[in-house]
């Protein structure tokens, strides 16, 4: 792990690039609804680079500590950026330094301390994590099972929200439909630690990490899978690092797995009658690279037809639910989310679907808000259907 | 104040707190607070965001009651503080001006749509393209520079040797002028007599590359173009500037139809590059000419075939296919290079083709003797012109290297000059060199304009006319610049070298 001197001085010597060009303001979600140039990537940089390269403190202010933390960390300012600067692991690292300055926002420090005392990010207890699969008539989830193939890492949001629980429910009926010898970690499965990162509290993730990593290995699987996007990211390019060794075993989200089986012909997907578009997830798309695998399976699906939206892949817009900003700004959050399932609709799709659970929690809430005819699934959720009819 | 201007534009799109107004202060370059204090007052008192030209018109109407300088900004994506207020006063933020409209077919074939000011060139390019259409030329800072940015400056960049400057593609401009009226201004028709200059209402030249002093663009009805039927990005290496300079006149002289964009990196640009792990497929110490071809896919293949003839002609390489299109593919990031040096000092000049080699050849002998690593890029503009950025290293945590190092600019303008270069834009850093940019009588026709329609100079001032105090008059200017230029090779000495971290 990185001492706080390192991560300051790694943040010096990025603010030192920037060019301040402002490539990035057009793309960023969060310029794009408040609209001051504070609020643009290249101006938080400029004010990084007086507090660390030019050492003025007192320009650390709250407002400054308020704009670092409206950012949903979706890494388009990354990809647009004229000078190849890693935003993201800027922008982490000065949530680091925040939270090392005490200015955190208080719903961050709640959220941080909650992960703590009970290793998920809701306020149910960890021992609740497998209620959702009481539901299932036909599949029954089988904990911690010595010589499965597959685990499969729920994720907090699809374990204890009912919005999301849909996302668990297809993901274990098309494992099982497709006979794959899998199993879950029930209450040992803790968080993550993706909330931490994000909140500048990445100390507290060697403890989940060791703990996860312990309990997949202890049950000699081949492969682990994940239906949360950030989950996915977490475990293939954050816990490699964390703990610095192979984990031993395979890492894939949901989606690569359920096309490897479409492909394998262990699973045949069915026919649905739909308009049909996809939301890359930032984790899973652009900070992941995974792109193609979640299109691979739409398109299976007989009878759907898919269309694209104009902002796809790597020049994907934000859902709005990341980077923890709900919790520091609502309505900034779902200003965004409005935006996206606004386009979705523009297509002409009436099923909006994604690949990670917190995407699909924001834009429902956003199409709700709205009241536009638009259903938001899962892609899991959209396969499991079409097997289902 | 806020009140009043919340009142026009709506709470959310008014501000006088500090912290929000600090970033409009600033540009693209550096520049000392000392400086910066010194002679100007770039702070405003408000930003607003106007959505509509009926809101800009009641803004400038309030400000001109109030006495207030007004200063309008799109991206702030340019180096010479052209959208920095100089004497504080009101920014008019364009950012929420924002979308285009159908597009509509002209009796004489040709496409047009009407954008708003605040739409950024890429946006607009990548929502034309989902119809169809492209635009025609684009700045080489497309994702920040806004419609009305740059209609408001030069109005180079890439595409504007088949196309011409934006200016030929703008149609007709919705506006507001300085006294708060709003018009609509056609293009007048080519071979018509020239506007007058003593003309008191607002002319549509009068917002053509006049950095927003003469009136506010709110909207423009420009041109547009299909996507091509075909494109080719083709990459050549060459050993010498001349072969290049050759090359880039050859390219210049031939006019195929399909010649959309020319792009000349020298070997420090690319090994700056190099440096940061990007563009490693070009040979290190080569000269290199990307060249973009675009339209019908006969023309294309014609154009193809006959520059392989040239290349091989003049002893170069064509690199094998997929360089030249990643290039174009990043041909959006340049400041890449501000990976190895981070604080770069620029300047930026238009140039005849035929003179580049000469220039280049006088540039490397001028970085020699004065231990710069000069590190130059460009575009063909027009088919005899060409507009070249050439940057050096510096260090802006070192006030007194990066005082003496601004003094080197002056240098460059005048190695360019010396070739018949002029600097491209003026905003306020260049208002010393007016002088060499117009002629005597165009300074006054230019002048005479400014009064005749901000009488009151509350656009903008401080930019583009008159130099805005006697420290920016040239003779005192580069007198100063001669001045401080004589300590650079002794301060470079001490802090070893002018050659970047």
């Amino acid at each position: 792990m990185k001492t706080i001197e390192q991560i300051r001085e790694e943040i010096a010597r990025t603010s030192y690039i920037c060019g301040t060009c402002g490539s990035c303001r057009s793309v960023c979600p969060v310029y794009r609804e408040i609209g001051w140039e504070s609020s643009a990537p290249r101006a938080k940089i400029a004010l990084a680079k007086e507090v660390f390269l030019k050492k003025k403190e007192n320009k650390a202010t709250e407002q400054y500590a308020q704009r670092l933390q409206e950012c949903t960390l979706c890494g388009k300012c990354a990809e647009i950026c004229a000078a190849g600067i890693k935003t993201r692991e800027l922008w982490l690292n000065l949530r680091e330094d925040l939270k090392a300055r005490g200015m955190e926002h208080p719903n961050l420090t709640q959220m941080a301390l909650q992960i703590k005392t009970s290793h998920n990010i809701s306020t149910f207890p960890n021992e609740d994590r497998l209620d959702w699969a009481e539901d299932l008539d036909d599949v029954e989830v089988e904990v911690s099972k010595a010589g499965s193939e597959v685990a499969y890492f729920v994720g907090c949001v699809s374990s204890f929200y009912p919005m999301s629980v849909g996302i668990s429910e297809s993901i274990v009926s098309l494992l099982d439909r497709a006979d794959v010898n899998y199993t879950v970690l029930g209450s040992e499965e803790w968080c993550c630690g993706f909330p931490l990162i994000a909140s500048g509290n990445s100390q507290q993730v060697l403890e989940l990490a060791q703990h996860n990593v312990e309990k997949v290995r202890a049950l000699g699987v081949k492969t682990l899978i994940t239906g949360c996007a950030s989950c996915y990211h977490t475990w293939t390019h954050e816990y490699p690092t964390i703990l610095g060794e192979d984990l031993g075993f395979e890492v894939l989200h949901a989606t690569q797995y359920m096309a490897r089986l479409i492909r394998t012909k262990q699973l045949v997907p069915g026919n649905l009658e739909e308009t049909v578009t996809y939301h890359d997830p930032c984790d899973l798309g652009r900070n992941s690279g995974i792109y193609d695998e979640p299109r691979e399976i739409l398109q299976a699906i007989e009878g759907l037809s898919f269309v694209e939206m104009p902002h796809r892949r790597e020049m994907a817009d934000c859902c709005g639910g990341g980077g923890n900003l709900a919790a520091v700004d609502k309505d900034l959050s779902q200003a965004i989310a409005v935006k996206r399932v606004q386009e979705a609709v523009g297509t002409g799709a009436t099923i909006l679907t994604s690949a990670c659970q917190q995407c699909i929690q924001t834009l429902q809430m956003a199409a709700r808000q709205e009241k536009l005819p638009l259903e938001v699934l899962d892609v899991t959720e959209l396969l499991w259907r079409s097997l289902e009819e | 104040m806020e009140q009043a201007l919340q009142d026009i534009c709506g709470e959310k799109r008014a501000t006088t707190d500090p912290f929000e107004l600090a970033p409009y202060a600033k540009d693209v370059a550096y520049v000392p607070a000392i400086l910066v204090n010194l002679l100007t007052d770039s702070v405003p008192k408000a930003v607003v965001q106007p959505i509509s030209a009926e809101e800009i018109s009641r803004l400038i109407k309030w400000a001109k009651q109030a006495k207030l300088p007004v200063t309008v900004r799109g991206g702030g994506s340019t180096a010479y503080f052209n959208s920095v207020p100089m004497k504080s006063g009101l920014v008019i933020d364009t950012n929420r001006l924002q979308g285009f409209s159908d597009i509509e077919l002209s009796p004489e074939n040709n496409k047009t749509v009407w954008v708003k000011a605040g739409m950024t060139w890429k946006d607009l390019d990548d929502g034309l393209r989902q119809q169809g259409c492209a635009v025609c030329s684009c700045p080489s800072s497309a994702p920040s520079a806004t419609i009305g940015g740059w209609v408001s400056m030069g109005g180079l960049g890439i595409g504007s040797v088949p196309y011409g400057s934006v200016h030929d593609q703008v149609m007709a401009i919705r506006g507001v002028t300085a006294s708060g009226d709003i018009v609509e201004l056609a293009q007048p028709v080519k071979g018509d007599a020239q506007q007058s200059a003593e003309a008191l209402t607002l002319q549509f030249n009068d917002l053509m590359g006049t950095e927003g002093t003469r009136g506010i663009i709110v909207e423009v009805k420009l041109l547009v173009r299909d996507v091509p039927e075909q494109e080719a990005h083709l990459l050549a290496a060459f050993n010498t500037a001349t072969d290049t300079g050759a090359m880039m006149s050859w390219l210049g002289g031939e006019h195929f139809t399909a010649l959309y964009n020319v792009h000349f990196s020298s070997p420090e640009f690319i090994a700056t590059l190099q440096q940061a792990a990007c563009a490693l497929e070009i040979p290190p110490g080569k000269y290199s000419l990307e060249i973009d071809l675009e339209g019908k896919r006969d023309d294309v293949e014609q154009a193809v075939a006959n520059i392989e003839k040239q290349v091989e002609l003049l002893r170069g390489t064509l690199l094998q296919d997929g360089v030249g299109a990643e290039e174009w593919a990043d041909r959006f990031k340049s400041l890449r290079l501000e990976q190895t040096l981070p604080s770069l000092l620029a300047a930026e000049m238009t140039l005849p083709v035929s003179k580049f080699a000469a220039f280049y050849e006088k540039l490397r002998q001028l970085g020699q003797k004065t231990d710069t690593l000069c590190i130059t890029y460009a575009h063909l503009v027009t088919p005899e012109t060409a507009l070249v950025m050439v940057l050096y290293p510096s260090d802006e945590l070192n006030l007194i290297r990066y005082i003496v190092d601004l003094s080197f600019t002056s240098n460059l303008y005048k190695l360019g000059q010396s070739l018949g270069g002029k600097p491209y834009v003026i905003g306020f850093w260049n208002t010393p060199y007016l002088g060499k940019i117009y002629d005597k009588a165009e300074r006054e026709r230019r002048l005479q304009r400014k009064q005749a329609v901000d009488p009151q100079a509350m656009l903008n001032p401080g930019k583009g006319y008159n130099p805005p105090n006697i420290i920016l008059n040239s003779y005192v200017f580069g007198f100063g610049m001669i001045m401080i230029g004589l300590f650079r090779p002794l301060v470079l000495k001490i802090l070893k070298g002018g050659k970047g971290r």
